[in-house]
């Protein structure tokens, strides 16, 4: 599934400093970037240090995850933040924390490397340039592959937006190329996979609310939503239906195709056939539950008896092995016979815990 | 997280690219400058998604890592988390078992700890409130209460009595609805597990329980402002406040809608009985663990048993034999010679059973919980497919 994707026209892509003769790929590149990544970014870009004003408007950090074979396809899944500080004429990156910071996130995910890096600020500068042949540079970076950058306005009050660029390198003055690039963009989309799925479905639930907080709801208030959603859905698809139907509104041939194809879809079958067919299916479902819920009574039971003091006058009385379904044989009233035969504490008959609870019909 | 390993790495800061912007001309000279925690906002948004992402491609073997954050009073705030290392053997199906009883040890190893160490001293330093609360575990339909746990959990909760366990289950969130909840051990249970005091008699005294285990806190979401306007560009609204109508079909198709990320759809899916039926397979496996349990415990009783049939069979013999001496005037051989001749054999622990016990709670709920959400979607699709 793919969230915010544009449409773009790839041109061509610059070819990496290849002095070795290597052989350069210049299919197009995509970068798909996993929404952990950009939720990083994002909390990266909120523990920005603010007090100092001499601190950069914007912070930086480093791209991991994994390339397709061919390299034109890069996939982003996680960051790391790396300090950096910025003046005037001056980058300082702390190039050993990245180091050291790779190397651990890459301990825990071996099968990743590193594609690039990240800054939460549109602009691209000389600064960018520098950090971009830093992260696409033989010995410390991607080289052969091109280093990824990828852009992320964090302004406050506007939207957040993703650029995601790569680099040739370019210069008219060969001592200076260190601190020259030509930025292409590439495109990008966000994706996710069922699993995240969820997790993305739980963040987004607290989007409205005031206090940005949300708690984890069950299952059931879960369908509940999401039936009162398809109901309002499927309303507004009715208005419409009947307003084209009272001509109000314009009616449209492609829209009425698709509703067409859509309903078509429901399966033809017999009413007797769909209430047996329920009936047993039901009956099934309440079974199980009716199952282990005594299951869990009879081992609740047992575990009371395990521990309970037992009268010692009969002593086979009570026994735990009555609590299972083949009690009877095994002879597990030795366990009953112990708790009375220490006699220790004080008469007391184990309660029985509860009735097996009744299937809910 | 001492001052001095704070502050270590401000020094080394010339590298390559510092180097660089050396040749250039008129360069100043390199300063250093000691970055300052200014921040303290905090949530659990970010975790929540990687730990769903890393549970998840570790299923169906177990992940686990460690979440750092803040423990104030009366709340845990987790802002931030990472997987453990793991030693990746090779890892084909042959080896799952193995592969997921090594990440299930993973969060009480040695190399784990000095692992979190190092990440946490290297979060500090990006200003993520960064201290460790408490570690997360995959689970498949909840079967998570087992000795790694408890183990795993008593080693973070020794440390701190605040740290929690975060359980994210991979099955169940795959039908549309996130599944994470957090966990502690009761006190009463890390006293009486310290001691290692489950033989009956302990349990009778204490009146610990299997329910008495676990302590499970409620989890809330909290998103930072910029991630709220992050989550109202996607999916992306339309940009026109009229919709051209599509022309053909080709154009519905082309331009898929793109469904609200809340409240999911996925929740409507009908399958959910193979999901039923693993619950039910795990509630048989538990059946047949109580029933070890149980044949184990009496197996203990019937050496008990027979052992005490042997003390008082040669304690009568001593008492007769004393009778005699007494009789012959000769001093009597002392009567609780025994304890060195016999040995008692040990209780099991119990703790197995109450684990088990636990677990098979668990299950039940869950069935419960399944139940009530298929017969609501099944009586919708017989209203669908059959209108009374």
């Amino acid at each position: 599934m793919a969230a915010a994707t544009e449409r773009f026209i790839h041109l061509s892509r610059p070819l990496a400093a290849t002095s070795a003769g290597l052989q350069t790929n210049i299919a197009p590149l995509t970068v798909n970037i996993q929404p952990q990544a950009v939720l990083s970014i994002l909390d990266h870009a909120v523990r920005r240090d603010a007090r100092d004003p001499a601190q950069p408007s914007r912070v930086i950090g480093a791209l991991v995850g994994v390339r397709s074979e061919d390299g034109t396809e890069v996939e982003v899944r996680s960051c790391f933040a790396i300090p950096h500080t910025e003046e005037e004429d001056q980058v300082e990156v702390d190039v050993e924390y990245q180091k050291n910071m790779l190397a651990l996130t890459l301990k825990a995910n071996p099968r990743e490397s590193l594609l690039g890096w990240y800054t939460t600020s549109l602009e691209l500068n000389n600064f960018s340039a520098l950090i971009q042949n830093f992260f696409g540079s033989p010995d410390t970076g991607t080289f052969p592959h091109p280093a990824i950058h990828l852009t992320m306005s964090t302004d406050p009050g506007e939207g957040i937006e993703t650029r995601c660029y790569i680099s040739a390198p370019v210069t008219v003055n060969v001592d200076r190329a260190a601190e020259c690039c030509l930025f292409m963009q590439v495109p990008h989309k966000m994706l996710y996979g069922d699993a995240e799925r969820s997790a993305l479905g739980a963040i987004a639930s607290a989007k409205d609310s005031e206090t940005r907080t949300a708690p984890l709801i069950s299952d059931v208030e879960n369908l509940g939503q999401a039936l009162e959603q398809t109901i309002s859905l499927l309303d507004r698809v009715s208005e419409w239906v009947n307003g084209v139907l009272d001509e109000d509104e314009e009616p449209n041939n492609a829209l009425g195709q698709y509703l067409m194809s859509a309903l078509s879809l429901t399966p033809k079958v017999d009413a007797s056939q769909i209430e047996h067919d329920f009936n047993n299916h039901i009956q099934d479902v309440l079974m199980v539950s009716y199952l282990a819920n005594t299951i869990r009574t009879q081992i609740d039971l047992s575990q009371r008896l395990a521990t309970a003091n037992i009268v010692s006058v009969e002593k086979e009385g009570e026994n735990k092995g009555e609590g299972e379904k083949s009690g009877g044989q095994r002879g597990g009233g030795k366990r009953g016979g112990r708790g009375g035969g220490r006699g220790g504490g004080q008469q007391r008959e184990p309660r029985e815990p509860r009735e097996p609870r009744e299937p809910t019909e | 997280m001492s001052d001095s390993q704070k502050e270590a790495p401000q020094a080394v800061q010339v590298d390559a690219l510092v180097s660089r912007i050396e040749n250039l001309p008129h360069q100043p000279p390199l300063t250093t400058k000691i970055i300052s925690n200014a921040l303290t906002s905090s949530k659990l948004q970010e975790v929540v998604i990687k730990i769903a992402k890393h549970c998840s491609s570790a299923f169906p073997t177990t992940a686990t890592g460690a979440i750092v954050g803040m423990d104030t009073e009366s709340l845990i705030e987790v802002t931030n988390s990472f997987p453990f290392p793991t030693v990746e053997g090779s890892s084909t199906d042959s080896h799952q078992n193995d592969a997921s009883s090594i990440a299930a040890q993973a969060p009480r190893q040695k190399s784990s700890l000095s692992y979190t160490n190092e990440m946490i001293r290297h979060l500090k330093e990006v200003n993520v409130d960064a201290n460790s609360v408490g570690w997360y575990t995959s689970a498949t339909m909840g079967n998570f209460v087992n000795m790694h746990f408890i183990e795993n959990q008593v080693h973070y909760q020794k440390e701190s009595k605040a740290a929690v366990a975060l359980v994210y289950d991979a099955s169940k969130s795959s039908l549309g609805n996130l599944t994470l909840r957090a966990f502690r051990l009761s006190a009463a249970f890390m006293t009486a597990f310290k001691d290692t005091k489950f033989t009956t008699e302990h349990l009778q005294k204490s009146k610990l329980t299997f329910r008495d285990i676990l302590t499970e806190l409620p989890v809330t979401i909290r998103n930072s402002h910029l991630l709220t306007s992050f989550l109202h560009q996607l999916p992306a609204a339309p940009t026109e406040e009229t919709v051209e109508p599509p022309s053909s079909l080709a154009d519905i198709h082309r331009s898929q809608i793109k469904p609200a990320l809340n409240p999911s759809i996925d929740t409507l899916d009908l399958s959910i009985d193979p999901l039923l039926e693993k619950t039910c397979d795990l509630l048989l496996e538990s059946i047949e663990t109580h029933y070890t349990d149980l044949n184990n415990f009496q197996f203990y009783q019937r050496q008990l048993g027979r052992e005490q049939a042997k003390i008082s069979q040669w304690q009568a013999k001593r008492k007769a034999e004393n009778a005699q001496r007494v009789l012959a005037k000769q001093a009597p051989l002392p009567e609780d010679e025994w304890q060195r001749l016999f040995k008692l054999p040990q209780e099991p622990s119990r703790l197995e059973g109450m684990l088990n016990a636990k677990q098979v709670e668990q299950y039940s709920k869950q069935v419960d919980g399944f139940t009530a959400n298929i017969s609501a979607k099944m009586f919708a699709v017989r209203e669908n497919l059959a209108p009374q």
